[in-house]
């Protein structure tokens, strides 16, 4: 696979232990780049390198085998970005700001672009300053494709899209990659990633903590169930008589983790009372929370699950 | 070298207070050359003279002149344009460049196929344009109300070196605000250096009008290149103006390769 995004020993030290060390990874043409961490981490610390906004201490970054830094005009032409921080120009309509950035870009087919707003079912015609945070999203995340860019660079695509949205975004995402595009995404919605990356990159304080291959943790995948039980008694009757991965019991609530069939699981329950049973279902979370499971991630973690 | 869809977005975006700012001086001029009118001249002398005489000097007011030229030229000149013209290149400096930073457009700009240079030249030259044209109004209804009023007597030469002198100084002082716009992020400091050095100096040189004794503050002020008095009345003018020439050329220049060369937080 040609290499499309490079980045190598990518250092930005802001001191205090802030921003980012020794980077290295790159992504394949065609291939859809997952980019997860808690905030502070470094994430759009990274994209800003690869934006060009940045210069960095040491090491360098390439994308389409320029330096991000030196060439960016250059690169741009065939790249569009979503920020995460979202700020247009608030005077603007939505419509003014995407030919705006169309003649910014030089554009001329504005196909795509209606297609897009089509999509997404944007009202183009109010001020952005009177918009929503999802109807903002919703413009910026036109104004990255609708150039028909072979490389997209996208902080936290899906905040503040509501799920019907967020299952359009993904089509999406799905469609261009079918169609050969390059994506990074960063993002904190581990069913997101799941459903559209092909690798995962993990970053921690500012260093790249682990690289997975999407197919290897589904394998890996392991699924966790909450079940209530009628009392503590049961609970711990269910747990002295079965040899289940068991977590945690709290009161009459077991928490345990079961890898792939769950057929004796089923037929141990068919003996007790359930009064609720709940299914975690992701196996980035469960690769997160290896590498986030001390207890301050694990508050930063909380913080993220709390914010989509 | 400039974007022109750039270019277009930022007038539209800062029209509204370049017109409002216009049409202030443009009630101003009319009244202060209707106030030459010999009468209204004396009930002016009489007024100023109610007035504490160290205000009348820090307002450069202390010889009205003989001659249109010299009235309007220590009336408006010495003050008024000092002052109003100030409030949209300040408003006009911060906008360009620091609030897209700030706010986080700047992002998009830059996520388009145009250099960092392409974006600030475009900028710079929408102030320097946009000062061109309030300036050339100014000049032009002077020139024009003066003849209406007083048909022959304004100097219009004179009038015109004046209006270049106010120019140029204009370009250093928009400059001085466009390099702290390209220089600092965060809100405040823009705003601090391009307003605060711009009032700064307007204050001393109101102090260093006084009197004898504080007039050697004037050297701490770049408006004392430009003397209306002197322009006017033949003195020596010529150096101050290439000094501001050379001041805004290297204000503007410096602000552009700044804004290329640094970490942008959008």
């Amino acid at each position: 696979m040609k290499p499309i995004i490079n980045v190598y020993g990518l250092t930005k030290d802001y001191g205090n232990n802030k921003g980012i060390f020794d980077l290295t990874f790159c992504v394949g043409e065609g291939e859809v780049f997952g980019y997860l961490g808690p905030n502070g981490a470094g994430k759009t610390t990274t994209i800003r390198h690869l934006m060009g906004f940045l210069t960095p201490d040491r090491g360098c970054s390439q994308i389409l085998g320029m330096d991000t830094r030196t060439r960016s005009s250059e690169i741009m032409k065939q790249l569009g970005y979503l920020p995460g921080e979202i700020a247009f120009f608030d005077q603007m309509t939505g419509l003014e700001f995407l030919k705006f950035m169309g003649e910014m870009r030089g554009l001329v087919d504005t196909k795509f672009r209606d297609k897009l707003v089509d999509l997404f079912q944007l009202d183009t015609g109010g001020k952005i300053r009177k918009m929503s945070k999802g109807m903002k999203q919703k413009l910026g995340i036109i104004c990255a494709f609708m150039h028909d860019p072979k490389v997209l660079i996208l902080d936290e695509p899906t905040s503040g899209l509501d799920p019907l949205m967020q299952k359009v975004f993904t089509d999406l995402i799905l469609e261009e990659k079918s169609r050969g595009k390059t994506i990074l995404m960063s993002s904190h919605i581990f069913e997101e990633i799941e459903r559209t990356c092909d690798r995962v990159g993990i970053i921690k304080n500012g260093r790249l903590v682990a690289i997975e291959n999407m197919n290897d943790i589904k394998k890996k995948r392991r699924k966790t169930f909450d079940v209530t039980f009628e009392n503590p008694l049961a609970a711990a009757e269910f747990v002295r008589s079965n040899d289940f991965d068991i977590m945690d019991v709290n009161e009459n609530i077991v928490k345990l983790s079961i890898m792939g069939n769950v057929t004796e699981f089923i037929k141990a329950l068919n003996y007790h009372t359930v009064l609720d049973l709940n299914i975690e279902s992701s196996g980035l979370e469960n690769i997160f929370m290896y590498y986030y499971g001390d207890t301050e991630s694990e508050k930063s973690f909380e913080v993220m699950k709390g914010g989509h | 070298m400039c974007s022109k869809p750039l270019l277009k977005a930022t007038i539209k975006q800062n029209i509204a207070v370049f017109i409002l700012i216009l049409a202030v001086l443009m009630v101003y001029l009319p009244i202060i050359i209707i106030m030459y009118e010999p009468e209204t001249k004396d009930s002016l002398n009489d007024v100023l003279a109610l007035l504490p005489q160290s205000l009348i000097a820090a307002m450069g007011l202390n010889n009205l002149g003989n001659t249109l030229t010299d009235f309007i030229g220590n009336y408006f000149y010495g003050f008024l344009i000092l002052f109003l013209p100030m409030i949209y290149t300040i408003t006009v400096c911060y906008r360009c460049i620091a609030a897209h930073v700030d706010k986080g457009s700047m992002a998009y700009l830059l996520s388009t196929p145009n250099k960092r240079t392409k974006i600030a030249l475009t900028q710079a030259l929408f102030i320097i344009i946009s000062t061109t044209v309030m300036i050339a109004f100014i000049t032009l209804a002077g020139i024009v109300i003066s003849n209406i009023i007083f048909p022959g007597e304004l100097d219009i030469l004179a009038f015109l070196l004046l209006n270049l002198g106010t120019l140029l100084l204009y370009y250093a002082v928009t400059g001085i605000g466009f390099l702290s716009s390209c220089l600092f992020n965060d809100t405040k400091y823009p705003l601090i250096t391009g307003a605060g050095l711009p009032v700064i100096f307007l204050v001393i040189q109101m102090i260093s009008n006084l009197g004898e004794k504080v007039q050697f503050i004037k050297y701490f002020t770049l408006f004392s290149l430009f003397d209306p008095e002197k322009i006017i009345n033949g003195g020596s003018f010529l150096p101050q103006l290439i000094a501001l020439f050379i001041i805004s050329a290297v204000m503007y220049g410096l602000g552009i390769y700044v804004f290329n060369k640094k970490d942008l937080p959008v």
